[in-house]
């Protein structure tokens, strides 16, 4: 593939880099560093997860950029690329005390949680994880933090279980998941493809006998589609990736969003996201390493 | 929880600002619009007198002559076209959730190009902005919206302003407990602020138009997705909060298909051919209330804005093209504890 290894040299080329072609961010120079060390570029990635490392508060947290400490949503992401950096033999220690400090920080916050009511159906007793620090807890921040707590061997945690209790409640039940509310006043309502995406990448291995997780991934396979938005439509194959639905068109697709940038080009956020689905939900998905 | 769908609003407290800075605060946007040359003089002495002005165009539709009818609204209200050459004029439409399944949720892409074309015309450099509340992919939300097939045929500039640079400004409203925004960077360099909201019920606050719409400038990378931190600061509070630290901004309103019962996403259409335009968003949004036979001073932020941020007394707004009375329309509202007297009499589930 040609293109991806086009895409991996663009992203090696700058592998801190921001949402659009602005300051450098957390996410986008996250999930870069994730799709470098995933396509055998692990020199290039250093970079990414050495500035990373020089962003992270005393506290352990990583805020959306330099100079911005809060919202620390981005910390997951970073423990995410410091661990799979340091899965590497020859890197073996490194940004362990990083990984620790950020870890620490994950489990020290709480969603606010409060008493059920008529007006919504899901549990909002369980505690998981907010966007923004005394704010209630929603799909994608609990998600990823899950996922980084998975990859460092907290699976059984009990902050894990409960969250993972929260992300099964928080699916719609006819399939899929939006920010994180699913009947409100008696409607239910719509699903959108990330969240179900990135949720179904928390949940692989994760089993429920009613079904809920089935019918998300029934969701995902049902709408993704050529069509569909390059952020979303990468987001959905990983979920589906992480549950070994192959999707046969995802090349055919992943290419043609690539070649979508035109002469302005694509932002680093939606390469680095395209070279991630392309290689697919392994990456993500948890390993016997622990800092 | 959510303003759109999540935990109602708490209850309303005195707001923190007194009368006496709010003249003050309304002195000095009336003298620097003027001074910029965005709004006449005349203009300036109405607010001064906490009077407003607002124009409603009926029959209107999405292929129709949108252009003309938005050109007579401004100037009827008071905006000065010819202070507009070389400013910077940001439309912020509604893209809260957008989906084909439902159109009359979000802003029709051929009002945003009408009111592109209009300041285009008039020498100003335009920009299309929003910050999608419920979605992180913005890219879904302009093409799921229709918005991104309008800016591709008129090569329009989009702002993520969910994922901009941002910069603190301070809470001019001081209604809630937040000390200040932080505001995206197209927000803060625009010379003009327009809100393009779609004209709906909101089954949380009552109503959502011109000023509930500027929750949408708020940047999700710093608010979170839902913007969650606006709602645990109260709904109320913040609609008015963002409104006044926001002075540069005016209002046209998408009411030709609306929304009415479950609003602001999962409601009913309901055609209703409007188009509602005035310099002073609390003014324009007490006439959508109007038209919709909901009573403006029973909508908790409209209530908080009365008299601060403009007018909500039919007494003090100024009605040009066609009057209200004529084409008010009773828009269903959920049957819920929270949103009863929001008019007289029984409420449509």
């Amino acid at each position: 593939m040609d293109w991806h290894e086009d895409n991996l040299q663009q992203l090696a080329a700058h592998p801190c880099c921001g949402y659009d072609c602005d300051r450098s961010a957390s996410e986008p120079t996250a999930l870069t560093a994730l799709a470098l060390i995933a396509g055998g570029r692990r020199d290039e990635a250093r970079e990414a997860t050495d500035w990373l490392a020089s962003l992270q508060d005393e506290n352990g947290a990583i805020g959306v950029r330099r100079d911005e400490p809060t919202p620390r949503w981005p910390t997951s992401l970073a423990v995410l690329a410091w661990l799979k950096s340091a899965a590497q033999p020859e890197m073996n220690g490194l940004y362990r005390s990083s990984v620790e400090r950020g870890l620490a920080w994950i489990l020290s916050q709480r969603g606010k949680t409060r008493s059920r009511t008529k007006a919504a159906s899901h549990d909002p007793t369980l505690v998981a994880w907010p966007w923004v620090e005394g704010t209630h807890s929603w799909i994608e921040p609990t998600a990823l933090h899950v996922l980084a707590l998975k990859m460092a061997g907290y699976t059984a945690h009990p902050r894990v279980r409960e969250a993972v209790r929260m992300l099964i409640d928080r699916q719609i039940p006819s399939g899929g998941c939006n920010y994180g509310n699913t009947t409100i006043l008696g409607q239910q309502l719509r699903p959108h493809l990330q969240p179900t995406g990135v949720a179904l990448l928390a949940l692989a291995g994760e089993s429920y006998r009613h079904g809920r997780i089935q019918r998300s991934v029934g969701y995902l396979q049902d709408n993704v589609s050529r069509d569909t938005s390059t952020v979303s439509l990468c987001w959905a194959l990983l979920g589906l990736s992480a549950h070994g639905r192959a999707t046969p068109a995802a090349e055919d697709w992943l290419r043609a969003r690539y070649r979508s940038g035109g002469m302005k080009g694509l932002s680093p956020l939606k390469r680095a996201l395209i070279a991630l689905a392309v290689q697919g939900a392994e990456i993500l998905l948890p390993s016997p390493v622990r800092a | 929880m959510n303003s759109e769908q999540g935990n109602p609003p708490i209850a309303d407290s005195k707001p923190a600002l007194e009368s006496s800075e709010l003249d003050r605060r309304a002195l000095i946007i009336g003298s620097s619009l003027a001074a910029a040359g965005l709004i006449g003089y005349p203009l300036v002495r109405q607010i001064l007198r906490e009077r407003a002005s607002v124009f409603i165009a009926r029959n209107q539709r999405y292929q129709g002559s949108l252009v003309q009818t938005i050109r007579d609204g401004l100037v009827a209200t008071g905006l000065a076209p010819s202070g507009l050459q070389g400013k910077r004029v940001l439309l912020k439409p509604n893209l809260v959730e957008p989906t084909r399944a439902a159109p009359h949720m979000t802003t029709h892409p051929a009002v945003i190009q009408a009111v592109a074309e209009v300041f285009r015309t008039w020498g100003a450099e335009v920009l299309v902005g929003e910050g999608p509340g419920h979605l992180r992919d913005t890219e879904m939300a302009l093409i799921e919206s229709g918005v991104q097939e309008a800016l591709d045929s008129d090569g329009l500039t989009f702002a993520d302003l969910n994922y901009e640079e941002v910069a603190w400004v301070e809470n001019a409203g001081r209604a809630s407990k937040l000390s200040g925004f932080y505001f995206p960077r197209s927000v803060i360099e625009a010379d003009l602020v327009v809100s393009l909201p779609k004209m709906k019920t909101h089954h949380w606050v009552g109503v959502t138009a011109s000023l509930k719409n500027m929750y949408g400038v708020i940047p999700g990378i710093k608010y979170g997705w839902p913007k969650n931190v606006l709602h645990h600061a109260g709904i109320p509070h913040t609609v008015f909060d963002i409104n006044a630290s926001l002075p540069k901004t005016i209002s046209i309103v998408d009411g030709i298909e609306c929304m009415e019962g479950d609003g602001p996403i999962m409601g009913t259409l309901k055609t209703m051919g409007l188009i509602v335009i005035g310099t002073n968003p609390t003014a324009v949004d007490a006439t959508v209330c109007r038209l919709m036979r909901i009573k403006p001073a029973r909508v908790s932020y409209l209530q908080r804005a009365a008299g601060r941020l403009g007018p909500i007394d039919n007494g003090l707004i100024d009605q040009h093209g066609e009057r209200w009375e004529g084409l008010a329309s009773p828009f269903a509202i959920l049957d819920e504890p929270h949103l009863q007297g929001l008019r007289e009499g029984v409420l449509v589930s």
